[in-house]
């Protein structure tokens, strides 16, 4: 492209040189001295006129070239802006302070009554039907919820006696809506505790940062004996209101 | 560009222009390091005790589904059909998982060798246990119910149908608890360990379970 403007530039420079009029131009000796002096004044206009239109195409260049790569920097810097704002989350790397490890758990499936070691529980026996998970209003069968445990499932208690009205509904609003359980249960010795199958944390209170952090690590984590299973199609406790 | 270096004010503009090239070659060389330098964690081969456990596994589950429901549409007891429920969701959301590491791996979801391959090679202690000593190559799974017993359980109904369900599912669990145990001695990956871990806490208990609910039919 560039070369041929070059060549545009050439013969736009010999338009003059081919003056009407002039018979013999190629040879200089036949010319008037006025005939000369305006076929060099006529070079010197077509070299101005070519070294303008080289000018004119390196700017083009230089501005194009410019802005391409301003363009590549730009969005480089916005992808690393962008790779570093959303860091991908590793459960593994997820430290809940204060979490309780329970280990030795046992899967039986029993019809009757279970002593639980751990208050709210956190894994072991359970009864063959596992609680539908969702947001109860009233204290549901441990025997069941620890069912829903083994199936990922995090089972939220709160004790009435030390949220208000206000903060049971910032906790239900808070948590997701599938494998989750949120119950009220009586004489707890903190405000709520999150619990997963061999995980339990006690928290300060619905502002717990700890909460999210407990959801997002053992909620449906591959540590529960049957993450995925159903936590539906079973049995509902008592005061399910969704 | 050739031209613009025969000028002062065009050789400016070309470092301007190179320079801007080398840091734009610097940030993609620095995003590039970030997205390779994270260690990449071992990826079984096509061949693997875990590529052939999540093979044979996803067979073997899913005939515990199909067990689960024949059972269900052949009764309307509550405790089978609960049971059923439960083993025929886990089971297929299992079977999900195993297909899934198998498509992360690059590996075949049909094997080039026998079923249970993986099972008849040395542990990885590099002992033979006795899964190495009692699996052929090509046998049936253990567990695994016959196309015959499936056919009589497809026939049952009601009590009948439960015992029958509740008698193969107990077997087809000891055979699951047996090929889970047998990757838990032949891999390292905490993917596969806990998975396998898990079914064999499950199905231990399951098999209690069932043989309880047999009892009380019997």
């Amino acid at each position: 492209m560039r070369l041929r403007e070059w060549e545009v530039c050439a013969r736009l420079a010999a338009v003059p040189h081919e003056a009407p009029g002039s018979e013999s131009v190629s040879d200089n000796e036949n010319l008037t001295v006025k005939q000369q002096r305006e076929k060099r004044r006529a070079e010197k206009v077509a070299a101005l006129k070519k070294k303008q239109q080289a000018e004119k195409v390196r700017n083009r260049i230089t501005v194009l070239g410019s802005i391409a790569a301003g363009a590549g920097v730009l969005s480089l810097i916005i992808a690393v802006v962008i790779t570093s704002a959303t860091p991908p989350v590793d459960p593994s790397t997820i430290e809940v302070e204060g979490v309780q490890e329970i280990e030795g758990l046992q899967a039986t499936h029993v019809q009757t009554a279970v002593d639980y070691d751990q208050t709210p529980p956190a894994g072991g026996p359970h009864n063959p039907a596992w609680l539908n998970c969702g947001i109860y209003e009233e204290p549901v069968p441990n025997e069941n919820a620890v069912h829903s445990l083994e199936h990922g499932a995090v089972w939220v208690t709160y004790d009435p006696a030390q949220l208000s009205e206000d903060e049971v509904g910032q906790l239900r609003g808070s948590v997701p809506s599938t494998y989750m359980i949120v119950s009220p249960f009586d004489g707890l010795d903190a405000p709520v505790y999150a619990s997963a199958w061999g995980y339990q944390v006690a928290l300060d209170g619905v502002d717990d940062p700890r909460l999210d952090d407990f959801i997002v690590k053992y909620r449906q984590s591959p540590e529960a004996p049957e993450p995925g299973a159903l936590c539906s199609q079973a049995v509902d406790g008592p005061g399910k209101i969704s | 560009m050739s031209i613009a270096v025969s000028t002062p004010s065009g050789r400016t503009r070309l470092a301007v222009v190179g320079a801007l090239l080398v840091l734009v070659a610097l940030v993609a060389g620095v995003l590039l390091g970030r997205a390779t330098a994270s260690s990449a964690p071992a990826t079984p081969s096509a061949t693997s005790a875990e590529a052939g456990f999540a093979r044979d596994m996803q067979t073997h589950h899913a005939q515990a589904v199909d067990m689960a429901i024949l059972v269900r549409e052949a009764t309307d007891d509550p405790e089978v059909r609960l049971l059923a429920l439960d083993i025929l969701t886990a089971q297929s959301q299992q079977m999900g998982q195993m297909f899934a590491w198998l498509v992360s791996w690059g590996a075949p979801q049909t094997s080039t060798e026998q079923p249970m391959a993986w099972m008849s090679r040395p542990a990885l202690d590099g002992g033979h246990d006795e899964h190495s000593e009692s699996h052929v190559p090509g046998e049936r799974m253990p567990g695994l119910a016959t196309p015959e017993q499936m056919a009589a359980l497809a026939d049952a109904e009601g009590v009948e149908a439960e015992r029958l369900f509740l008698e193969l599912m107990t077997e087809h669990h000891i055979g699951g608890v047996e090929m889970a145990e047998a990757v838990l001695a032949r891999t390292e990956l905490p993917l596969v360990a806990n998975l396998a871990n898990g079914m064999v806490q499950l199905q231990s208990k399951e098999i209690d379970y069932m043989r309880e609910l047999l009892e009380a039919r019997q």
